[in-house]
């Protein structure tokens, strides 16, 4: 009968813990019944036989000389080296051994055996923390149980029962060889109901016997992280991480059983300490660590108390979404920037005050790194500086804001930077501020970009309009999200950070795109027209072409003679294809905002000059490209006739059709001598006959020139 | 005219010249205005929000150093501030840092500050030992208190002293405990306008001194960055500083005798060549006066003239000119490293001695300023 009572749960048979014993044994008939059929069954299994033994074995049975003894212990043995213990084999043999019915030697070494399978039943383990309390067994046994216990931890199947018990188990601390392991496994039952004054009372007691020792220093770590408000201590840097990863004898056969079980190997139970051993050579680059706030604001209603828990304690992703209405914000708020859990939660904190907080901690740290730091620190570290200003940027892109500590350090930064220090980073930074008012755009951004922009190596050039393009597109999102929510009011301010009107922002996005527009005319000046800077202001423009339609923004901005004629007569087809394109995304927006205009009988937002000057771009590439026309009156770019006649070009007015093109050139040959392979003599001229023109022209397409394809099509 | 206005962007940045307009604090909105229906996206964001938040941010506005103060009155500190509290500022060299507002910093709390503080001292300093929070075994005890009266504006608020006292280890059981350290953090004739705009959770005492050991300085800096998440960083006396309190100092000399100008500069050449400049204080004040005689319109204020940032920059050049006439050396080629005066000494490290209380309030005015020129936001 003992048996089955076992095999059915351990609570049944305890008395001590569990006062309804009584009812359940009566409600549990049928199920022992159950039980009885199935172990008939496997009456003949030699393994539950085994195990019936040790739960049936009299007290006082002795082991020498016990032949049954030890051929059940054999064959328990290998079944839990090779496959594991069930959990009910786990509740008997730790009952076995715990109470010592055949004595101790039995008892270290069923200990010893006892792997788990799959799970260990919570009751088991209170119930041998029971025989723990009866105080019979050796101490080194004792040990070993908490080993056992610790090593186990993730499988039992609940912890409500032991966290109740939590007062047994901390009685043991007091024991000098239990207690680093004691302590242990307090540390990873302690909750907040746990920690009390008189506990941490003992445990200092205990150190002012024991020293510094790091099993007591993580418990009272915890209870300070639960209660900063009763103990207070540092923890030296060179202390090792986690309590010492006990070499248990358990270890490589559970994980060895668990592999073969194919479950889950478990996790080695760890401290989510990170003591940071590395001394810091910038104290202000350092991310503070997470503490729990100490003085608590006062309480106006104790009564109705709102239960808040602190971000440290929280764990994993469900417990944040769980506690999202409840969590107390940390004593630092930089804090926040180290885990990425912290970061969804900055995504939803709304308390002004605490990003106020955020704000001051990181425009501190960037002013004290990069401002203040008289002795070129930021040279000596860069690494760390660099880590420092990636991590900022991942929690910029994470939030997808940047943060006005940032911003307001960046303006002061670009009228000291040389252009070259932590380039990649102040770049992506900069691309990250939001909209700047177009009264202040340029002192705050022009001023010392254009400086550093014209002192700069081409490449410099490059990444500063990469730069600015990355702006214009995040200011034109912006612009697309609430100008939406908005539903068409002129105002963008109620959903969002900045207070701006739509013709105020229309202002500022103009302004950014002449300021480039500027810099990119200059910038192929002095760069004789390189083609990798080309290639970045069309990128540029491909973002500006498409206002209207892609992001709703009445305006549209045409590229400057500056950038158009250099694309235009660029020597590498792909700058002619891309300004193709973007000539005819301009022609899609502009008919696009005239059908706007038509339609809902609205102003012209659209100035007539921006239509005169599409059309007027327009014909100066259909003339240059299809009608062999160099110059037409009012072309904006003029030559005397005597002085291109002194050229000796023969018919110079073809130089830049689709077929002499110096970009187009070598495909025209390449078609030529593909149309027409006989032909010795190349004549290009005789592309521009009607049929072949349309094949060279298919030709074109086929070599993936899908700009000039849309753009004549569109025409 | 050369008109001479510092700047104060950053460290590097330290002079700009040529400024004749935008000197002025541009107007702000005052008051956060705080709406309702708070969306998140009202956040990290952007300074142009916060430029209506925070008037004076840099970035935007450029703060300066004020170009124009009252000349330093008699004040009767004496009346306000209690004599033992005086004593205590004026007995030493303070070296002096700016504080980012604290946050939830609440005056009325400062008995339970002293006791958290010197448990996290005895903590920091036993490095590995819990301490017990309420518990007696302190060996240091540390205090809090008010310095009543230290205030000037109505935005200003109240200074706070902190002491450390301490036994020696190896002292007797009877002997009483000594000061080891001391500071306090102030702000003094704060601009209102920032003040203002920070929120009810913040207080802002942007000026801190210190004299004591260094450990003992870091301890308490980063006890207030952990329970006030707040941050402290060094501050520089500018050379500007160093000309105000200069001219602010000689200007005093009819009223109470300065006994020196002494001026000492660093000229940068090797072997480094050290200047110490000193000026009988006669000199001086016949120098000043002569300055200070010059302007044609003459509006003399309830409270004397105020004075000019050029009357400063024509007093000190007329200093180094003199100087120049006599060693062929222009001073300006280096840097201004200290001033000192019996009113008091200041030193470009950011280390101040303030010796007479009379001018108490003159000179934590000026260093106010430049701690709050000194925040991030």
């Amino acid at each position: 009968m003992a048996a089955t009572l076992n095999l059915s749960g351990l609570t049944d048979s305890d008395p001590g813990l569990n006062d309804q014993s009584a009812s359940s044994r009566s409600s549990n008939r049928s199920l022992r019944i159950a039980e009885r059929d199935r172990r008939k069954n496997e009456a003949e299994d030699p393994f539950a036989l085994a195990l019936k033994y040790f739960s049936d074995v009299e007290a006082g049975t002795p082991v020498i000389g016990n032949d049954q003894f030890e051929n059940n212990l054999v064959l328990v043995e290998t079944v839990a080296y090779s496959k594991g213990l069930p959990p009910e084999g786990i509740s008997i043999m730790l009952e076995f051994a715990m109470s010592l019915r055949m004595g101790n030697s039995p008892c270290v070494r069923v200990l010893k055996c006892l792997i788990p399978a799959t799970v260990v039943p919570q009751e088991a383990v209170v119930r041998a923390v029971v025989w723990l309390c009866v105080g019979k067994i050796p101490i080194s046994s004792q040990v070993l149980f908490i080993k056992w216990v610790l090593t186990v931890f993730d499988l039992i199947d609940a912890k409500d029962q032991l966290r109740a018990i939590y007062g047994f188990i901390f009685n043991f601390v007091t024991e000098e060889n239990l207690c680093p392991f004691i302590c242990h496994l307090l540390y990873l039952l302690t909750r907040k109901e746990s920690v009390q004054i008189f506990r941490v009372r003992k445990l200092l007691e205990l150190q002012s016997k024991l020293g510094r020792q790091p099993f007591l220093l993580y418990l009272l770590s915890l209870y300070r992280v639960f209660c900063p408000e009763l103990v207070t201590l540092s923890i030296p840097s060179r202390m090792r991480s986690g309590f010492r990863n006990h070499n248990s004898p358990w270890k490589s056969a559970l994980i060895a059983v668990q592999k073969k079980n194919g479950s889950q190997v478990s996790p080695t139970i760890s401290l989510p300490f990170m003591t940071n051993s590395r001394k810091r050579k910038h104290r202000h680059l350092e991310i503070p660590k997470l503490c729990s706030v100490v003085n608590k604001p006062a309480q106006t209603e104790p009564s109705f108390s709102r239960k808040v828990v602190p971000f440290m304690q929280l764990n994993s992703f469900t417990e944040l979404l769980e506690n999202l209405h409840r969590i107390e914000l940390p004593a630092q708020m930089g804090s926040l920037l180290a885990s990425s859990m912290a970061l969804h939660y900055l995504d939803c904190v709304q308390d002004e005050s605490a990003l106020l907080r955020l704000n001051f901690w990181l425009g501190y740290t960037l002013h004290e790194e990069f401002l203040f730091n008289s002795d070129g620190g930021a040279s000596q570290d860069l690494d760390e500086a660099q880590q420092f200003l990636n991590k900022l940027l991942f929690t910029q892109d994470f939030l997808q804001e940047g943060f006005s500590a940032t911003e307001a350090f960046l303006y002061k930064f670009l009228r000291v930077w040389d252009g070259s220090l932590l380039r990649p980073q102040i770049l992506s930074l900069l691309s990250n501020i939001p909209v700047v008012p177009s009264l202040k755009i340029g002192r705050l951004l022009f001023e010392p970009l254009m400086q550093l922009f014209f002192t700069s190596s081409v490449f410099f050039k490059c990444g500063l309009i990469e730069c600015l393009n990355n702006m214009l597109s995040k200011w034109l999102s912006w612009h697309t999200v609430y100008a939406l929510e908005d539903d068409l009011d002129i105002s963008l301010n109620s959903h969002t950070s900045i207070n701006m009107t739509l013709s105020e922002f229309k202002d500022s996005v103009m302004e950014l795109v002449h300021f480039v527009g500027r810099l990119a005319s200059v910038g192929l000046q002095l760069e004789s027209y390189h083609s990798l800077l080309l290639s970045f202001i069309l990128d540029f423009y491909e973002t500006v072409c498409d206002t209207f339609v892609k992001y709703e923004l009445p305006l549209i901005v045409m590229p400057p003679a500056g950038v158009f004629y250099p694309a235009l007569f660029a020597t590498e087809p792909v700058s002619v294809d891309r300004l193709a394109y973007i000539m005819y995304r301009y022609k899609v927006n502009l008919t696009s905002a005239k059908l706007d205009i038509k339609q809902k009988m609205k102003a012209s937002h659209i100035s007539r000059q921006t239509f005169y000057e599409f059309n007027h771009y327009k014909a100066i590439m259909v003339n240059c490209l299809w009608n062999s026309k160099m110059s037409e009156p009012d072309m904006g770019l003029q030559l005397k006739e005597e002085l291109l006649c002194k050229s000796n070009i023969p018919e110079y007015w073809k130089s830049f059709d689709l077929i002499n093109h110096p970009a187009f050139m070598s495909c025209a040959i390449d078609f030529h001598r593909k149309c027409w392979p006989r032909k010795r003599n190349v004549d290009l001229n005789s592309i521009k006959l009607s049929r072949p023109w349309t094949w060279y022209l298919q030709y074109l397409y086929s070599q993936g020139y899908n700009g000039l394809k849309q753009f004549v099509s569109s025409m | 005219m050369f008109k001479f206005v510092s700047g104060f962007y950053c460290s590097i940045v330290n002079m700009e010249r040529g400024h004749s307009s935008g000197v002025k604090t541009p107007p702000t909105r005052g008051v956060v205005q705080k709406s309702k229906n708070k969306t998140y996206q009202q956040s990290y964001r952007s300074c142009l929000r916060a430029s209506s938040r925070f008037a004076l941010t840099p970035a935007l506005t450029a703060r300066r150093l004020n170009t124009s103060r009252r000349a330093p009155r008699l004040h009767n500190i004496t009346e306000k501030v209690r004599p033992e509290h005086l004593d205590i500022l004026m007995k030493t060299e303070w070296k002096l840092a700016y504080v980012t507002p604290l946050y939830q910093f609440r005056h009325t709390q400062l008995q339970s500050y002293s006791r958290q503080l010197s448990e996290f001292i005895a903590a920091e300093k036993q490095q590995g030992l819990a301490v017990e929070v309420e518990g007696l075994q302190s060996s240091f005890r540390v205090s809090f208190s008010v310095v009543p009266g230290m205030t000037e504006a109505d935005d200003d608020a109240e200074t706070v002293l902190i002491q450390i006292h301490s036994k020696p280890m190896f002292a007797r059981q009877d002997k009483p405990q000594k000061p080891v350290w001391s500071g306090w953090l102030t702000c003094i004739n704060g601009n209102p306008d920032y003040l203002q705009s920070l929120p009810q959770d913040f207080i802002c005492l942007p000026l801190f001194g210190s004299s004591g050991s260094e450990v003992l300085t870091r301890l308490v800096q980063s006890w207030f960055q952990q329970t006030f998440d707040c941050c402290f960083g060094c501050l520089e006396i500018s050379e500007t500083c160093l000309h105000w309190l200069a001219a602010l100092w000689t200007n005093c000399h009819s009223e109470s005798s300065i006994q020196r100008l002494k001026l000492i500069w660093t000229i940068p050449v090797k072997p480094v060549l050290q200047v110490t400049y000193t000026v009988n204080p006669q000199d001086a004040w016949d120098l000043w006066s002569d300055i200070r005689k010059e302007p044609g319109e003459e509006n003399e204020g309830e409270d004397g003239r105020s004075v000019d940032i050029e009357e400063v920059t024509r007093f000190i050049q007329g200093l180094k000119n003199h100087f120049y006439k006599h060693f062929k050396l222009d001073l300006s080629a280096g840097p201004l490293q200290q001033v000192s005066t019996a009113l008091g000494s200041a030193k470009y490290s950011g280390r101040i001695k303030i010796s007479s209380s009379r001018y108490m309030i003159t000179t934590l005015t000026l260093l106010t300023e430049g701690a709050l020129l000194k925040m991030p936001i």
